[in-house]
């Protein structure tokens, strides 16, 4: 196992160069007046295009473009984000943590409450309940995430003025927040450690409306794939070698049963993991929740090459790391799966 | 399980009662856009929403008096005296003003920001036009070896008496608007050289030529003169708070906040509820529809717009093999590279092009014909010059004259591209499409989307045959605008290829004088002469509108105290 894994971590450099090689490649199919789009903002500044374009060397052929990135990320620098303002390793320092939190706060409840659901409509197959559900989760699934959430902001921000908008904390905590020390970068923790439990309730209370958004989106598939997979394994040999010795229905559904039907929602759920962390980018910017879903957005639309290259290449260690993670669950939960 | 939905019930309640809705503080002024603030550093501030910013924390020599676009009053000077004919101008700089980081502003300051401006000078800058003034070069010295230390240095000086001297190589009579340009602000020399910017010596100056400021450290880290300081950015947030060592009379608003909100939805409700102040509008069939009139929102119509917009025929469509041309000839499948030559298929298309239908359908009958390709409310601008109407009977006559008949007996086929995601645009070309087509069924025109960079690279080559382009004002002068359009060395010009040697006659004398009624005769001789010769169909004007919380008051919110060519100065507001 230990080998598997250090080879699998071993990777993560190659897939990277390769990424970076194949992104930078991709942006070399837009022409120099594309690519210095980002970096133009007025028709006056259109009007110097040219000048632009040598200042930036974005006629320079691909191998001199791709050296000079390269050699800065060896330097450890990522390029600036005009969609940020900012380094790009900045960037990521600064809103990571952010969509971190967002994603702590979304995943648990979307996989225990698919996990439920799914088994809930499995054991209770073509009844009421399980009817109820398959209707929820076919609305879940098919309502597109920018409507659910800008009518979630309509309903409980706008019209019940119950929960706050867009943003991460209100206005006087957005001048407060200067003073609070920063340890993980998480709004929510950091304001706890420095005892500002306000500025914590706060941050917790405007992520309520992503995270349900997100929550509602997300599980619908979970709770589909949970489902089948109850039905699969309730129907399968052991289980009825289970009831036939006796066993109680609890025992049979939540022991032997379930162990084996959250197979497939691992994988899922590993996946489910990559999306939140690699930045829920519509929800982000529904909400102005300043993650690095939110900041993708703005770059793929600015064209800015720095930031979608950065996102990239964190999106892909993520997904290493987390297919890794996910392989190595499937062992600890099915004894079969042997690592070489 | 009961268990578990009394604590999930409990918990619900605990946070819907205990949410912190309340409306934004009084002495907060909330700012929602839709954008990203690209810079705050003024060498390189180029767009509005940069110098929304940099316009609160920086000031500049002068600015313009309350509305008006034509008087300029003192503000980190307190008096030039022009001399010399016009070629030297001497400042008074006031006394006592600090910088946000608690140094006394010198004229070593004002010397080392226009030296930092000419230096740089990059393609995505401003300096161009203040350049042009000091040096004669709209250049920076990569560009332009004519441009030297000596002659930067020599530009803008300091006297014994610590006066501000600028020495102009010929009469800008523009100069002076263009020092109220955002870009000309004054920076503190020691603190840009502490943090990493140019240290202002002939010895490294070479190093920051065409430098691009955009993301220097002073942008992150600002140091003006002016009524609010930064305090903090992050991803989403710049926090402002009133300067309390301010020269001037101190705002009665403390603190700033700019938020960036992409979603117009969420703005919206955050303006509706009170959460924000101001917020990024979403066009004005949208704002119509879903915010004026609304309890709690003040709207306030018919402001002045500074934007002009033409549709170019290019007398000169560059390129061999141009797709844009089909088979090049006057044979009904195409068109000559010259096609645009003839001033009958001038006045034809600019017969073509319904005016009014555009302001009713496109800008909801609140659009304004313009006579010349400047705004109305510019010194300059002859509202007696004739404009064209739409006449399909008039389109004809001039089409049967065009080319010697063969227009009007082959026809043609002619493609043009409008600006990608911009619907007023492909509306304007829809409706000269129609129109055209309707006269002759021989007449084609396509229309395509073309991304909005590369449209204007191929069009500065001469490579597009019609295209609708705008521009917005640098400084409140008519030659910011007459010169661009309509001079054949003008930055329009390879797009329209348009030339008239007593238009560039008019447009150059224009430039060397002082004399205001002179220029205005120079100019109205502009346009009539560009009415006869029709290069540009222009497109006509929108008309401007604002709407913000009624709980937010001050001149710049009203019709008479609104300048078009200033950034919302927020020391000016007040809120309840």
């Amino acid at each position: 196992m230990l080998n598997f894994t250090i080879r699998r971590l071993l990777q993560i450099p190659l897939v990277m160069i390769a990424l970076s090689i194949i992104v930078i490649g991709l942006t070399q199919l837009l022409t120099p007046e594309q690519r210095a789009a980002p970096y133009i903002r007025s028709e006056q500044q259109a009007a110097r295009l040219e000048q632009i374009i040598t200042e930036r060397g974005l006629r320079d052929p691909f191998p001199i473009q791709y050296g000079r990135w390269f050699s800065n990320i060896v330097k450890g620098d990522l390029g600036y984000s005009k969609a940020s303002n900012k380094d790009v390793l900045a960037t990521i320092q600064e809103r990571l943590p952010n969509t971190v939190e967002l994603s702590l706060v979304t995943a648990i409840p979307i996989l225990l409450l698919s996990i439920w659901l799914g088994t809930l409509s499995a054991l209770h197959k073509d009844k009421l309940i399980d009817q109820i559900l398959r209707v929820v989760v076919v609305f879940g699934y098919s309502l597109p995430t920018f409507v659910l959430g800008i009518v979630l902001l309509a309903v409980f921000y706008a019209y019940l003025g119950w929960l706050p908008g867009a943003g991460q904390l209100d206005i006087l905590n957005q001048f407060a927040v200067g003073d609070l020390k920063r340890y993980t970068g998480m709004m929510t923790v950091d304001a706890a450690l420095n005892g500002r439990w306000d500025i914590a309730w706060d941050a917790l209370q405007h992520m309520i409306l992503p995270a349900v958004t997100l929550l509602i989106v997300l599980s619908a598939n979970l709770v589909k794939v949970m489902r089948n997979s109850m039905l699969e394994v309730l129907t399968s040999d052991y289980v009825r070698t289970a009831r036939a010795k006796g066993l109680s229905s609890k025992v049979v559904n939540g022991k032997h049963a379930r162990r084996n039907a959250l197979l497939p929602i691992v994988t899922l759920g590993g996946f489910l993991v990559i999306g939140l962390l690699g930045g829920s980018v519509i929800t982000e910017t529904i909400f102005a929740y300043p993650g690095i879903g939110q900041w993708f957005v703005q770059a793929a639309l600015q064209l800015d090459i720095a930031g979608v290259l950065g996102f990239t290449l964190l999106s892909a260690l993520l997904v290493v790391v987390m297919s890794t993670v996910v392989d190595l669950l499937y062992g600890v939960l099915d004894p079969r799966v042997r690592f070489y | 399980m009961k268990k578990t939905a009394k604590k999930l019930a409990t918990l619900s309640s605990l946070l819907l009662v205990s949410a912190a809705l309340a409306a934004s503080p009084t002495d907060t002024l909330v700012i929602q856009s839709s954008s990203d603030v690209p810079t705050m550093d003024p060498g390189v501030t180029y767009d509005t929403a940069s110098s929304a910013l940099v316009d609160n924390m920086y000031e500049t020599l002068i600015t313009y008096d309350g509305a008006s676009l034509t008087k300029l009053v003192p503000l980190l000077a307190t008096k030039w005296t022009p001399s010399n004919g016009g070629k030297t101008y001497t400042f008074d700089l006031r006394k006592g003003v600090k910088f946000h980081s608690g140094a006394t502003m010198t004229c070593a300051d004002a010397e080392y920001s226009f030296e930092r401006n000419l230096v740089t000078n990059s393609g995505a800058s401003g300096n161009w036009f203040i350049a042009e003034a000091l040096t004669g070069t709209q250049s920076n010295a990569a560009d332009d070896k004519t441009v030297t230390w000596a002659r930067i240095d020599k530009s803008v000086e300091c006297n014994a008496a610590g006066q501000l001297v600028f020495t102009l190589p010929a009469v800008d009579p523009a100069f002076l608007a263009k020092l109220a340009y955002t870009g000309q602000a004054i920076l503190e020399k020691a603190y840009s050289t502490k943090i990493g910017e140019w240290d202002g010596t002939e010895k490294t100056w070479k190093d920051w030529i065409g430098k691009d400021l955009t993301d220097s450290e002073l942008s992150k880290k600002p140091n003006g003169t002016g009524p609010y300081k930064l305090v903090r950015a992050d991803a989403n947030n710049h926090l402002f708070q009133a300067f309390d060592g301010y020269w001037g009379k101190k705002p009665t608003i403390k603190n700033v906040i700019q938020q960036k909100v992409p979603e117009l939805a969420a703005r919206q409700q955050a303006l509706l509820r009170g959460d924000a102040d101001i917020i990024d509008g979403g066009g004005r069939s949208v704002d119509e529809a879903q915010v004026k009139g609304k309890p709690g929102v003040t709207w306030v119509d018919d402001l002045p717009n500074t934007t002009s917009t033409a549709i170019f025929m290019n007398e000169k469509i560059a390129g061999a093999n141009n797709a844009l041309l089909g088979s090049g000839k006057l044979d009904g499948k195409g068109i000559p590279s010259n096609f645009f030559s003839d001033v009958n298929v001038r006045r034809g298309f600019s017969y073509a092009f319904n005016y009014q239908g555009y302001i009713k359908d496109v800008q909801n009958t609140k659009g304004k014909q313009r006579t010349m390709l400047m705004p109305d409310i510019f010194p300059g601008y002859d509202p007696k010059v004739k404009t064209y109407t739409f006449d399909a009977a008039k389109a004809t006559d001039y089409f049967k004259r065009a080319w010697g008949g063969q227009l009007w007996k082959n026809g043609f086929v002619l493609t043009a591209n409008y600006r990608a995601s911009a619907p007023a645009s492909q509306t304007a070309m829809e409706i000269l499409k129609k129109n055209i087509e309707s006269i002759n069924p021989k007449f084609r025109v396509n229309i395509q989307a073309k991304q909005w960079s590369e449209m204007l690279a191929d069009s500065k080559k001469g490579q597009e045959a019609m295209i609708l382009i705008g521009w917005a004002p640098d400084y409140a002068d008519a030659d910011n605008f007459m010169y661009t359009f309509y001079a054949s060395d003008g930055y329009y010009s390879p797009r329209a290829n348009w030339k008239d040697a007593s238009v560039d006659k008019w447009l150059k004398q224009a430039r060397s004088t002082i004399n205001t009624a002179e220029r205005n005769r120079l100019y109205s001789l502009v346009g009539n002469r560009a009415y006869e010769q029709a290069p540009y169909i222009l497109v006509p004007a929108p008309v401007n509108y604002t709407f913000y919380s009624s709980r937010v008051s001050g001149a710049p919110l009203t019709k008479a105290g609104f300048n078009p060519m200033t950034s919302l100065y927020w020391k000016e507001l007040s809120k309840k």
